[in-house]
């Protein structure tokens, strides 16, 4: 078994058989199912459209990925490193990418697992709707290389830095920034900085495209400038995070 | 004299209000696309005709739908703001002999028992003239979805955290 | 030569860390590498591991050809000075996982558990581990693929005098039996002088030292005497083959130049004619500790008094 596929398998383990890894877990699916349940015992959100809510819970699902890979990505190293079990990995033979590869493996299984948890409650709340195999496979599509994207910005932070505390918040105060043009309202969102944060913005590509394909029935190729956004993003934080994965701080 | 000026002041008022009291006409009829027991969440379209039938033309014409809850018990008039983005029309002139057609969606967001009416009044008159009204119950919806939320809301989180307690007991028998 | 290491400086954010480090390890050898703390032993370490690439200096492991840092740490045990893990998985576990990296286990995780003192803890999870039962299994981890050649940082930390006992023994059969290279960064000199061949002091991020042991305590060979003075007079220094290393109030330490034929008996009679007297005499062995404590300017030896 090469040192890729050793440390993933690891990574996958302690998500699904470590304790905390489960409770991780199920305070994810605790979030989905509080507002799948909001949705029967709530008069209001219970006569929303079927294509709203499914984009709401693709939403939802994308921002919860978004924040286990910023957990995750900034446990990678500096917190082995704060364990003690960063030295052992680098001394052991195994090249710097082997290391960042393997970690970034758990992290996609972590979005996996969540994705493939995610489709029962989509099914749920959309099924008889309109647009759900669309909502399923764009939540795939577009979701994983935001997700993924911050889990190499986490990554890079804490291989740079050595500190979980450090990487968590900063990785964390980007992640808020991106979600922040979705909390201001229609009016700030048309104005000329809101539209260039729009198309900058990763998470924003993501909503947008759900909203667009969702709601609006937009087909794939209208969608296509947000898809080169998402993977542009996927592509720099990879690069980053493998830069700064060459000499992570160990002491 | 005296009274004949009181009697010839009371016609003409007379006259005056019996010209202003006809000059409108609304009618008020449920769509025939409408659902025949209308359910929450359904939209309903009501369609009003409102006529001019007097010999002046109606300035500043608005028309507007009002909502009230006549379930016994819960008798209280509708704030339309979930149910309709559609409240009224304003600003239309209305020559005499001449009709207003208007279409009023509405979507049911509550049960109960409802009736619906339009008012309209003009710039010059103080009377508001009213349609007939038009009475129907919205069921109560059935909570299908509950049956495919409910097993997945409750019991994706019970299989977590059984897949927790099933760890924490090996744990324990490993350890002895 | 397994490790030829000349002359390695490097600097880190700004702080030179390592000036003028060297380090030659042959085959066979136990390498004790002291200094004080902040010294840049670790580094040298680090660097060895290739952490980190030296700014100047010729750095060779193994073998001139050997350039592949990867491969090269295959030949490799570690076992660092903090040993972490992860405590969800047991012990056979973690070694089986660890052995992974290289290629699997040589031998049966448990009979490697045995050897390290940890028998029959192979199912119990690593959280349950006390601190020593952590450094051996630290130590397992470093012996998972047979290495050629092993570095420990401080392998006795947190072990009881039988535990240090135990590891002192094993690690003398690895060198012996096994022809197992090994590198040894501690400042337990008792545990230098007890198992290494070679030592190396660094301080201040330079080679102060480095030499076989034997020749190290041979060669510190000038005899060593704590006296208490009860008379020292003024302005006569002391006679010319006598060095005054360390003056602690009325107790003073002495180095005696003997190799020009003198006696220790002459010596005695040319200080009581001076004027000095003594009323107790003992004698110091020539250690480790000694000469560590010399080079690294812990307690360098005091200037002879001159005449007032």
């Amino acid at each position: 078994m090469n040192a890729f596929t050793l440390i993933a398998k690891k990574e996958r383990r302690a998500l699904l058989q470590n304790q905390r890894g489960l409770a991780w877990l199920l305070a994810y699916t605790g979030i989905l199912s509080a507002f799948a349940l909001l949705l029967i015992s709530n008069r209001e959100l219970s006569l929303l459209d079927n294509a709203q809510v499914v984009y709401m819970m693709a939403g939802t699902v994308t921002a919860a990925g978004a924040l286990i890979a910023v957990i995750m990505g900034a446990d990678a190293y500096a917190g082995e490193r704060e364990r003690g079990t960063l030295v052992p990995l680098l001394t052991a033979p195994i090249s710097t990418g082997e290391l960042l590869m393997g970690k970034a493996a758990g992290l996609a299984s972590a979005w996996g697992i969540m994705y493939l948890l995610a489709i029962p409650y989509l099914w749920a709340v959309g099924a008889g709707g309109q647009n759900l195999g669309q909502a399923i496979f764009y939540l795939g599509l577009f979701g994983t290389p935001v997700v993924l994207g911050f889990g190499y910005l986490a990554m890079a932070l804490s291989a740079r830095s050595g500190s979980v505390m450090y990487s968590l918040m900063t990785s964390l105060i980007v992640l808020l920034f991106s979600a922040s043009p979705l909390l201001i309202g229609p009016g700030l969102r048309n104005s000329a900085i809101g539209k260039v944060l729009d198309a900058v913005n990763p998470f924003s590509g993501a909503l947008n495209t759900y909203d667009a394909v969702i709601i609006d029935s937009d087909p794939l190729m209208s969608q296509l400038g947000r898809l080169a956004l998402v993977l542009i993003w996927l592509g720099l934080m990879f690069a980053v995070a493998r830069l700064s994965a060459r000499r992570p701080v160990f002491r | 004299m005296k009274h004949f000026k009181y009697l010839l002041a009371s016609l003409l008022l007379l006259s005056s209000s019996l010209a202003a009291a006809a000059s409108l006409q609304l009618q008020l009829q449920s769509d025939t696309a409408n659902p025949a027991h209308p359910t929450m969440g359904d939209w309903m379209h009501f369609n009003s005709v409102i006529t001019n039938t007097g010999q002046q033309p109606i300035e500043g014409l608005v028309a507007w739908i009002s909502l009230v809850e006549v379930t016994p018990g819960k008798e209280q008039p509708m704030d339309l703001e979930d149910w309709s983005a559609h409240k009224a029309v304003t600003g239309t002139t209305l020559q005499p002999g001449a009709v207003l057609q208007t279409q009023w969606p509405m979507r049911l967001i509550q049960s109960g028992d409802y009736r619906v009416v339009i008012s309209a009044t003009d710039r010059n008159n103080k009377t508001v003239f009213t349609s007939p009204t038009l009475q129907f119950h919205v069921a109560q919806k059935p909570v299908v979805e509950s049956a495919r939320i409910l097993p997945v809301a409750l019991g994706i989180p019970l299989l977590i955290g059984g897949l927790l307690g099933v760890q924490k007991v090996r744990r324990w028998h490993k350890t002895g | 030569m397994l490790i030829d290491a000349n002359h390695l400086a490097l600097t880190l954010d700004g702080n030179t860390i390592l000036k003028d480090v060297s380090l030659h390890m042959k085959k066979g050898d136990i390498y004790g590498l002291l200094g004080p703390n902040g010294a840049g032993k670790s580094t040298t370490i680090a660097l060895l591991l290739g952490l980190y690439s030296p700014d100047k200096g010729q750095l060779q492991r193994f073998s001139e050809q050997d350039t592949d840092i990867v491969a090269i740490r295959q030949r490799i045990g570690v076992m660092p000075e903090f040993a972490g893990f992860y405590e969800w998985m047991s012990a056979r576990e973690y070694l089986v996982w660890y052995a992974g990296f290289y290629g699997g286990l040589q031998a049966q995780p448990d009979s490697l558990l045995e050897r390290v003192g940890l028998s029959r803890t192979g199912s119990k999870p690593i959280v349950q581990f006390s601190r020593g039962m952590k450094q051996r299994l630290a130590l397992a981890r470093s012996l998972v693929h047979a290495p050629e050649l092993l570095i420990l940082d401080e392998p006795t930390n947190g072990l009881d005098p039988r535990g240090r006992r135990e590891i002192h023994d094993l690690l003398i059969e690895l060198a012996k039996k096994e022809q197992v290279c090994i590198l040894l960064c501690t400042h337990l000199l008792d545990d230098v002088e007890r198992l290494c061949t070679r030592v190396g002091i660094i301080d201040d991020g330079r080679t102060v030292l480095e030499d076989d042991l034997e020749h190290l305590l041979r060669d510190s060979g000038k005899p060593r005497y704590r006296l208490h003075m009860t008379d020292t007079p003024e302005g006569h220094p002391l006679p010319p083959l006598v060095r005054l290393l360390e003056r602690d109030d009325a107790w003073w330490t002495l180095e005696i130049d003997l190799h020009r034929g003198m006696t220790i008996g002459k010596i005695w009679e040319d200080l009581l004619n001076h004027g000095w007297s003594f009323d107790e005499i003992h004698i110091e062995s020539n250690t480790l500790e000694a000469r560590y404590l010399e080079l690294t300017g812990t307690k360098k030896p005091v200037q002879q008094e001159k005449a007032a």
